[in-house]
């Protein structure tokens, strides 16, 4: 099992230093001017988990390019989107962070349209990433496993299983995280993402923060990755300029020594 | 209404404060009213936490001697009063929340304080308005003769920036390690700034040709006439209006 994290330019030179890391996930291109990407490269195993596009709608020629040249770039195993849509079809509206479709029929057509005409464009596995959502919406006509597993049987595409997005929606749906997780489709796990959580003042509750992982979300982790069989990479989710070092390779440490 | 576009609808109530608000929308009882409002101001913080750090990156660096860190104001009260109204994405709220940055940051430690404000303010009010996240054009789409250019407008939020200083020289220096902060030339500068259709920020030196262009290019005159009244030869306004339409400041109205 890999365990990684991801590429945090501020941490450059202690990534590049680094001996505990097995891989480290790639949030955006390497800027023009960082000195310590060609160590990187040269030291590690990179996963491509950029913003390709939204797959509510399929990608243009620029964004398919752009997917593939990276995912050259970084000699990334597989390639990582998200169940997200986050802007309006005309461009006018723009959350600006992840936000998930309506878990409808006529989403699940368009998600596995458009993945299955990505995957075609790459030479590499695509692996899609859960999405939390903070409220249901009532046009939704399925739960979200539902949806999941009818999309990863729909493509062959892989799992990338955020552990940290489940534990919250289990949190505001009142149930516990292993009996949320249990509805998923674990059999088509990749790899799985591990973060701390905080409470957040406008959400009046836990949510994501650049912060290591509680006892809690370790045992979650290994309770996850022991119905997960054909997972390959554990990743501590953290990309901020707040994040720091200590608690990025102690986050990666506390994870390895879980497993 | 299809699922696409009820996406749309719930997209724009997290967006749109005011629409958040209207009865059009609570009418549609989507979803749980609180929880919508609380992401919706969770996601507002995140939006402009992302544009002020990347836009106002020059004050963070002079944060070091300043102690004001542009973030800040995203936990004062101005920030939160502004909430009730705001619109991600919008220019209006971009220019908003520009202002409650610079009145926070504004002092006198490095004499061209004013101009890297009003320079970090106008990149994260043009990145600002609606943007085409893909391309649906297609080559053969395009007609086998071309038609006449259309005459040149000038894109919508496009700015000129005239400068006290030089600050294109010092920009570069204060992302540098420094003990004191670094000195800009003081010689008049003007800048354009402007935003591809993708929403791309470009910013460039304004020679007195881009100036004249952006000052007559209104959609009306022709290239001829944009050449006349800027005094400038065929191959001069060719080449600004390439050079303006590659960074998104002008555009033909049924082209580019």
């Amino acid at each position: 099992m890999m365990v990684g994290a991801f590429y945090n330019p501020h941490l450059g030179a202690e990534l590049a230093a680094a001996r505990n890391i097995d891989h480290l996930a790639m949030a955006d291109p390497p800027a023009a001017g960082d000195r310590h990407w060609p160590a990187i490269k040269q030291r590690y195993t990179l996963l491509l988990h950029d913003y390709l596009g939204q797959l509510s709608e399929p990608l243009d020629d620029r964004a398919l390019e752009r997917a593939r040249s990276l995912a050259a770039l970084y000699d990334s195993p597989w390639v990582a989107e998200h169940f997200q849509c986050l802007h309006t079809e005309d461009g006018t509206y723009n959350l600006n962070y992840v936000f998930p479709p309506l878990y409808t029929e006529e989403f699940l057509a368009r998600f596995v349209t458009n993945a299955n005409a990505l995957k075609a464009r790459l030479d590499q596995p695509l692996v899609m990433e859960n999405i939390p959502g903070f409220f249901d919406v009532r046009a939704s006509q399925m739960p979200e496993p539902v949806w999941l597993r009818r999309f990863f049987d729909a493509t062959g595409t892989g799992f990338l299983l955020d552990l940290p997005h489940v534990w919250l929606e289990a949190h505001y749906r009142g149930l516990t995280p292993q009996a949320w997780l249990a509805e998923f489709p674990l059999e088509h796990v990749v790899e799985v993402h591990v973060a701390g959580v905080e409470q957040d003042r406008d959400l009046e509750g836990p949510w994501i923060a650049p912060t290591a992982p509680s006892d809690a979300m370790l045992d979650f982790m290994t309770h996850a990755l022991a119905r997960c069989p054909a997972a390959k990479a554990v990743t501590f989710d953290a990309f901020s300029p707040s994040l720091t070092a200590d608690v990025l390779f102690s986050s990666v440490d506390r994870i390895r020594a879980a497993l | 209404m299809n699922d696409r576009a009820l996406q749309d609808e719930v997209i724009r109530a997290l967006a749109d404060a005011p629409y958040r608000a209207s009865a059009e929308w609570r009418e549609r009882g989507l979803a749980d009213a609180g929880r919508v409002e609380r992401f919706a101001r969770f996601l507002a913080r995140h939006f402009y936490h992302e544009r002020i750090v990347h836009f106002f990156k020059y004050s963070r660096a002079l944060a070091r001697v300043t102690a004001r860190w542009p973030e800040a104001v995203l936990r004062q009260p101005g920030f939160d009063a502004l909430l009730a109204t705001a619109v991600l994405g919008e220019r209006a709220t971009a220019h908003a929340v520009a202002r409650l940055v610079t009145a926070y940051v504004a002092g006198e430690e490095v004499p061209y304080h004013e101009d890297l404000l009003r320079y970090q303010e106008a990149m994260m009010v043009v990145e600002a308005g609606p943007r085409v996240w893909r391309d649906t054009r297609r080559d053969d789409d395009r007609p086998a003769v071309a038609p006449p250019q259309p005459p040149p407008e000038l894109v919508e939020g496009t700015e000129l920036l005239e400068l006290e200083y030089d600050l294109p020289t010092v920009l570069p220096k204060l992302l540098q390690p420094w003990t004191t902060p670094p000195e800009a030339p003081r010689r008049e500068t003007r800048l354009i700034v402007a935003r591809s259709r993708h929403g791309r920020v470009a910013v460039a030196r304004a020679s007195d040709a881009i100036a004249s262009v952006v000052r007559f290019a209104d959609g009306a005159r022709t290239v001829d006439d944009l050449a006349r009244e800027a005094g400038l030869r065929p191959g001069e306004i060719a080449a600004t209006l390439r050079d303006l339409t590659e960074i998104g400041a002008v555009r033909f109205s049924t082209g580019s």
